[in-house]
């Protein structure tokens, strides 16, 4: 805490000596937050570091250890007697990752959800007035949209802010409370990203104290006024924002110098063919050709509804093509089913972790395996402590904490569930192994431990085909790119085109080009 | 910048055979729970004045053991759905009209022992697979699918026999297998040993068991490790059927006779066990030995209460308020397991 910039400020949050101890390991270590009236404070910190569990601490949904103490504005508590009520009486409101916001009501409810409808006589909703209440709203947080339009009509960034309005409707512009957001941006495509950011601005800008935690590290750089930075559970600096850049926010978090979170790109591409796709249609796609060389990363920008999932889950098998030539290593590929797609050596790694790529109650070992269960039955049984060590294995290889393969697999961070569906599939050494927005919600530190797997997969032979709304990993991470636009491959970018400016280009522009 | 002191707590090297290193107290006393419980109770009935005298006694244990021998099948049963997400309230249709076939096959048409017995076992086979394709493949809610065929299997039933209970030719071969002893324990737990033994590998040793528990966990992802996720949750109602359709012919063999009533009746006090089973020995899992002990707890519990002299109100009182309670604790223990608490 050496370097807080002084205790005259006005201080909204505090903590003090807030520690968090699961299981007997302990993920938060005597923490000492302090952030002040009207400013955009980070919360930086890679897998594990804690900054998870902060957060849920602060909202009462974990209970701190005893000894801590929390103070946010005029109230004042023992971390351990901290609950949900607590923090919403004291004025902290929190919006997460995927704003909870109702898609099938209106936007005028979604806000009348939070608050309570206006009502009239015999407990009728008063609907003109809950209109003009949210229409008043709306004005107030700068969010163009009518009372009355479906929120699974709007914008993803515009649903955020929403969820962000009803959090604070009830401040009548008094900004006392404190506005937490968690990855706000993380499920967000980069042009709808800078709308959140600047209307954030302009919150923090009319006095509203912000806690922001996020993974991208220009977003904070650009936003924030200060710092905080978690390690191991333990804070290792709060700083000022201006004067630091992405190379001391990097090596703040990863406790070491990293030399670059991008691996070096040998060449591995050789000249065989793996996997040749001709005139591949299927939903949005249409008459998709190229073809994918052995140890060759093959990248695929567009932007969204592009049909870039489309793309991998019809090599998958997931979502049959409709029409199309496809040749696998030599031979026909017309996978029906994953298990086919499987058998003839795809793997994929989806892009919803949670709900597609985890069994959330499953250990840590039966996710490594779900994929290779039938590896492990012989003499009429499965061999459980084969499994096991191979699961250890997999632990250790993959840098997953806590180092064991024992823990339920839902209660780890996002790095290290991602690093655990990576191994599930890497393990069976692909011949092509498809991955879709692979390092979303993932730290810096997972992030280039599961590009340092990538790079040693295409090594070792496997080919890769990479969806991901980052350009800059596109460009960095691939060999070679496809761009896809409304379904159609447009352009395909190579040597000097492969970097994050020419590739936004190539997706934004509507025109045909020759790369 | 700040001292740190311990950084890598979970670096720990971990113990090469045991499953943990040392699993903490609370740990054990969640597992053990209801063990403990268990025998608790059994201390309790065996020194209470009202029950000191009836309830430790050879015959007492004997009958509570034959008795619940139809309840521990279903209880097993019902569990195979359950590890794959769906409830199947179908198990005690199932159980009567189980016996209604065989005691009518063998006593009205005459088939030989071991036919009526297959066919029994078939008929329960035969409504799983109903069930599972209204769900699986039809999307219909599991609860209310297998709502629907019980009381359908139900209604036919009592077309069937005309509410007559089958008293009359049911033949010795099966009524010895329901009564007495064989090496000194009665038959019947040999039939709960045999299903008991073959749910619990098929559950924890075969690849089918695993499968059945990641569709359980999120079927999504299942799909996408390669599982036919449908043809999963087909086979597990089809498999509760047969056991279930097991338990029919072990009730017929116990009563001698076939009573159109008694099947829905199992059908609670079977998911009450599966839940409280879920709390115990693997918390959070459905288990076979926990499924066991959720059995007797639920028996013992009921039958010194009867011996204290409680009424009849006992048993459906006591059977409801432990499904209540192992299904709010299982839910609570599912929830702490993955972070949610």
């Amino acid at each position: 805490m050496t370097e807080n910039t002084g205790g005259a400020q006005d201080v909204v949050l505090r903590t003090t000596g807030l520690s968090k101890t699961f299981a007997g390991i302990t993920v938060l270590r005597d923490a000492h937050l302090e952030v002040t009236r009207g400013e955009i404070h980070a919360l930086l910190g890679g897998n594990g570091s804690g900054k998870s569990t902060l957060i849920k601490v602060l909202a009462g949904v974990y209970g701190a250890d005893a000894g801590g103490r929390i103070d946010v504005q005029d109230i004042s508590a023992p971390a351990d007697e901290w609950s949900p009520t607590v923090a919403r009486s004291a004025g902290l409101h929190f919006v997460h990752q995927d704003p909870a916001v109702f898609g099938p009501l209106t936007v005028a409810e979604n806000l009348a959800i939070g608050r309570g409808f206006v009502q009239s006589v015999g407990g009728r909703i008063d609907w003109p007035a809950s209109r003009r209440r949210a229409a008043e709203v709306l004005e107030r947080f700068s969010i163009d949209v009518s009372p009355k339009t479906l929120v699974s009509n709007l914008r993803p960034a515009d649903r955020t802010m929403l969820s962000i309005a009803r959090a604070l409707q009830d401040q009548e512009g008094a900004h006392d409370g404190v506005l937490v957001l968690d990855e706000p941006t993380a499920s967000l495509p980069a042009w709808e990203v800078d709308i959140l950011l600047a209307a954030l601005r302009k919150y923090a800008a009319a006095g509203q104290t912000i806690l922001y935690v996020s993974h991208r590290l220009p977003e904070i750089l650009e936003l924030a006024d200060r710092v905080t930075v978690l390690r191991d559970g333990v804070q290792v600096a709060t700083r000022d924002v201006a004067g630091l850049d992405e190379r001391t926010l990097v090596e703040l978090i990863a406790g070491r110098d990293l030399e670059r979170v991008f691996p070096e790109r040998p060449d591995t591409v050789s000249d065989d063919v793996v996997l040749s796709v001709r005139g591949l249609s299927a939903g949005p796609l249409k008459d998709v050709d190229f073809d994918l060389h052995r140890g060759e990363v093959l990248g695929v920008a567009g932007l969204l509804g592009s049909g870039r999932t489309t793309l991998l889950r019809s090599l998958f098998g997931d979502r049959p093509a409709d029409s199309g030539e496809m040749t696998l290593q030599g031979t026909r590929f017309a996978p029906r089913r994953p298990s086919a797609a499987m058998k003839a050596g795809i793997a994929m790694v989806p892009e919803d972790r949670g709900s597609e790529g985890l069994f959330g109650s499953l250990s840590v070992r039966e996710n490594l395996s779900a994929a290779t269960v039938s590896r492990y039955w012989s003499r009429a049984r499965l061999q459980h402590g084969r499994e096991r060590g191979d699961a250890r294995d997999l632990v250790t290889a993959y840098g997953v904490r806590p180092a064991s393969d024992v823990p339920v697999a839902g209660t780890l961070s996002g790095g290290n569930q991602q690093k655990i569906v990576m191994a599930r599939w890497l393990r069976r050494e692909p011949v092509v192994l498809l991955l879709d927005e692979p390092t979303q919600g993932v730290d810096v530190q997972a992030r280039s431990e599961i590009y340092e797997h990538i790079r040693r997969a295409v090594a070792r032979g496997s080919s890769v085909l990479l969806v991901t709304s980052d350009f800059e990993e596109l460009a960095h991470l691939s060999d070679r790119v496809v761009v896809l636009r409304e379904g159609r491959v447009a352009a395909e970018a190579r040597g000097d085109d492969l970097d994050p400016q020419r590739l936004t280009e190539l997706s934004y522009l509507s025109k045909e080009i020759s790369a | 910048m700040s001292t740190v002191t311990n950084t890598e707590p979970e670096q720990k090297t971990i113990p090469m055979s045991p499953r943990r290193g040392r699993p903490g107290l609370s740990v054990m006393l969640e597992k053990y729970a209801l063990a403990a419980m268990f025998i608790v109770l059994c201390l309790a009935f065996s020194t209470m004045s009202s029950t000191a005298e009836t309830f430790p006694t050879l015959a007492n244990i004997k009958n509570v053991l034959g008795s619940e021998s139809v309840i521990a099948i279903a209880a097993l049963a019902s569990i195979l759905p359950l590890t794959c997400g769906q409830f199947d309230l179908s198990v005690g249709a199932i159980i009567g009209l189980s016996s209604i076939v065989t005691a009518s096959a063998a006593a009205t048409h005459d088939l030989p022992v071991v036919v009526a017995v297959l066919a029994g076992v078939l008929a329960g086979a035969v409504v799983g697979a109903f069930n599972g394709w209204l769900v699986a493949y039809r999307g219909v809610n599991a609860l209310i699918a297998t709502l629907g065929t019980s009381t359908l299997v139900a209604g036919l039933i009592s077309l069937y026999t005309d509410n007559q209970i089958i008293s009359v030719g049911i033949p010795e071969g099966l009524t010895n297998l329901g009564s007495g002893d064989l090496l000194g324990i009665p038959r019947p737990v040999y039939a709960i040993v045999i299903v008991a033994l073959f749910v619990y590998y098929l559950l924890r040793h075969t690849p089918y068991g695993r499968y059945l528990s990641s569709v359980g966990a999120s079927p999504a992802s299942a799909r996408l490790v390669g599982l036919n996720v449908p043809r999963m949750i087909l086979s597990s109602f089809v498999l509760s059927g047969a056991l279930s359709g097991i338990a029919g012919v072990l009730l017929l063999a116990r009563a001698g006779t076939a009573n159109p009533q008694v099947g829905p009746g199992f059908t609670l006090a079977a998911l009450s066990a599966a839940f409280l089973g879920a709390t115990a020995i693997r918390p959070g899992t459905f288990n076979v030995p926990g499924t066991l002990l959720g059995v007797l707890f639920v028996a013992i519990s009921v039958n010194g209460l009867v011996l204290a002299g409680a009424a009849d109100w006992v048993e459906p009182t006591f059977n409801g308020a432990a499904l209540l309670v192992a299904v709010t604790l299982s839910t609570a223990i599912a929830r702490r397991r993955t972070g949610q608490s």
